[in-house]
């Protein structure tokens, strides 16, 4: 009951932004009113839903890629074996924060070429480094006290990492996932620039011909999807029973 | 610790024949007639012939040797061997250019290939990893660049003419050094602003519970709406007003320019700066505060001589996020005509070309780090009990 209760806010906001897909011809008479002098005021080069599927894909595809990968070398570098490159990888996951999204975002497309392709590599490589961060920062934050007491008890390495070390840098990590997809959600608009189609396409479609009505159609969307995707990460079963 | 531990290390040697197999296997340059045609690529014993491709080799077969005993002086000189190498790259693409680039051919043009980035990439992450291994301060690591630099500048002046980089600079120098400053002066007056204004709303909010609760919601609220629409959406509002207020329209304020990516830049900014002036404010030591005061001091000298002082790490801090973000989101803005150097990067993908994308977006990855690297020595210095 306690934990349908706790879904309740995410499950609002998620309808919330369904409706708005699915209703945005509805509103015709709104954005009326706000873009009076266009003849067109609701976007409707490819519909809503179609959009939002795509925009949803092309964030949860990078975000799958950056989790595996982040919490994966996060925790090779802190094992024995790899733990050489530590001093590295934190370093570059530090300095990496300063690379603006756009600038890895355009560097990625002489690479990759135009597409969905870009944008997926650099919402992961910009996604990546809160993840590793934050999961290097959850396991060498852990007690080394309860590390010994659990091989005292004889567990094994990996009965460690997955019984002891990682239930107890979950909060932390889940904090790391959590900003790595929100600042991906708002970041994959900007793919509409180079031939991506997403949520971003309304926005740039609207600057280009000075419609306000397709900026806030976009604008909206994307902002019920980030907020609804943060509510859902702020409500997450918390996994340590104290 | 480091007992149980095979001798060798491993990321130096790792590294390095990750950086030789890179540097051997893919292109190193593509050469194009001119700026249209796609151009043909060239592996490196096409671009060097087969001397070069030995002597670029060795340096770092030499540091995958160094790796097998990591004695300091054996990093050192292979600190020294990476700032060589790093130093070298010029020279090679310089005599790739000579080989392959008719001298002839005017308009003729020369791209870095692959190899060559990912090896930069790498020599750079190997200074990252030595730099730190052999304790060196960040003012000497940025000093050990000087040489490199100054080796690149010298082959782009000489030999490097065709460089693809290079021709798209030469063919807009005026318009990349205004775009420079133009950047710069929309980073630093947003900087400006949201620290004023995120002091005052950050002190405001200690003194009001309400404040607090409904500030910090409406800027957690900002910051969900993606940066491209924020812009997007304050092209109408402004236009607006330019047109109905008339000292608004003689400054220069209009739908599309400075005035909404400024706006905009505050806005986004603010969160950071509020958070971290509130956290910096709130987090001094009571007790602190209760010797100050024991000691005499008013409300006002406590808040100026102690309070402050020692909540500003912490600011700066709040300030380098602030600065770091706007670099990058002062890009998006050329979207709406505030130019800077996302002017380049949107012109480069609208023509599809893709060196004019990398003269904007290099220089923005280049001011986002050094913005990061001088905002944190500053905080290292002002640091209660830091490095004076």
């Amino acid at each position: 009951m306690t934990e349908c209760r706790r879904l309740i806010v995410p499950l609002c906001w998620f309808s919330l932004l369904l409706a708005a897909t699915l209703g945005m011809g509805q509103l015709e008479g709104l954005f009326r009113v706000i873009e009076p002098g266009s003849r067109q005021v609701i976007y409707e080069r490819a519909d809503f839903l179609s959009l939002l599927g795509r925009h949803l894909s092309v964030v949860g595809a990078a975000a799958v890629l950056a989790i595996l990968i982040g919490v994966g070398a996060a925790i090779a570098v802190t094992r024995p074996r790899g733990r050489d490159f530590l001093p590295l990888v934190s370093q570059l996951a530090s300095m990496g924060q300063t690379f603006p999204p756009v600038a890895v975002l355009a560097l990625a497309v002489p690479v990759l070429g135009f597409g969905t392709l870009p944008i997926i590599v650099a919402l992961l490589l910009y996604g990546l480094l809160p993840i590793v961060r934050n999961t290097l920062v959850g396991i060498l934050g852990i007690d080394p006290s309860v590390r010994e007491a659990a091989r005292g008890m004889g567990m094994s390495s990996g009965q460690i990492l997955r019984q002891v070390e990682l239930p107890l840098a979950a909060p932390v990590i889940l904090a790391g996932i959590r900003t790595s997809v929100t600042i991906n959600i708002a970041t994959a608009a900007i793919g509409a620039t180079v031939g991506a189609s997403n949520l971003g396409d309304p926005i740039i479609s609207g600057i280009v011909n000075g419609n306000t009505a397709y900026v806030i159609q976009g604008a909206l969307l994307i902002g019920l999807l980030a907020l609804s995707v943060d509510s859902l990460f702020s409500r997450l079963p918390s996994p340590i029973v104290r | 610790m480091p007992f149980d531990r095979p001798r060798y290390n491993v990321v130096l040697l790792s590294l390095s024949l990750v950086g030789l197999l890179v540097w051997l296997a893919l292109d190193t340059v593509s050469v194009a007639p001119n700026r249209i045609v796609p151009g043909t690529s060239h592996g490196l014993a096409e671009s060097l012939g087969w001397g070069g491709v030995l002597v670029s080799a060795l340096p770092l077969l030499a540091l995958a040797a160094l790796a097998r005993r990591p004695t300091p002086k054996s990093l050192r000189i292979a600190l020294g061997l990476v700032v060589v190498q790093l130093a070298t790259l010029p020279l090679w693409l310089s005599l790739a250019a000579h080989r392959l680039v008719d001298p002839g051919a005017v308009g003729a043009r020369l791209g870095i290939g692959a190899g060559v980035w990912l090896l930069l990439f790498l020599l750079l992450m190997l200074l990252v990893e030595l730099r730190s291994r052999l304790a060196i301060s960040r003012l000497a690591g940025a000093a050990l660049l000087v040489m490199p630099l100054a080796v690149l500048g010298w082959c782009l002046t000489q030999w490097l003419a065709p460089l693809a980089l290079w021709q798209e600079y030469l063919g807009r120098r005026d318009q990349f050094l205004g775009a420079i400053f133009e950047h710069l002066a929309l980073v630093g007056v947003a900087v400006g602003v949201s620290l004023v204004l995120g002091v005052a709303a950050a002190l405001a909010m200690r003194r009001w519970q309400a404040a607090q609760r409904i500030g910090f919601g409406v800027l957690n609220f900002l910051q969900t709406i993606p940066s491209i629409a924020l812009f997007g959406l304050l092209l109408a509002p402004l236009a607006w007003l330019s047109a109905h207020v008339e000292w608004l329209a003689a400054l220069g304020v209009s739908g599309i320019g400075w005035a909404p990516a400024l706006l905009a830049l505050v806005g986004y900014s603010l969160l950071p700066m509020v958070r971290n002036t509130f956290v910096a404010l709130e987090a001094v030591d009571p007790g602190v505060i209760d010797a100050a005061r024991g000691m005499g001091m008013s409300r006002g000298q406590v808040f100026r001589q102690v309070r402050l002082p020692l909540a500003l790490p912490v600011i700066l801090e709040g300030v380098r996020i602030t600065t770091v973000q706007a670099i990058g989101l002062t890009a998006v803005a050329a979207l709406i005509g505030a130019g800077g150097l996302g002017t380049f990067i949107f012109q480069g993908l609208g023509q599809a070309a893709m060196d004019l994308v990398l003269l904007g977006a290099l220089p923005i990855l280049v001011l986002a780090l050094v913005a990061d690297a001088l905002l944190g020595a500053l905080t290292d210095t002002l640091r209660p009990g830091g490095a004076e």
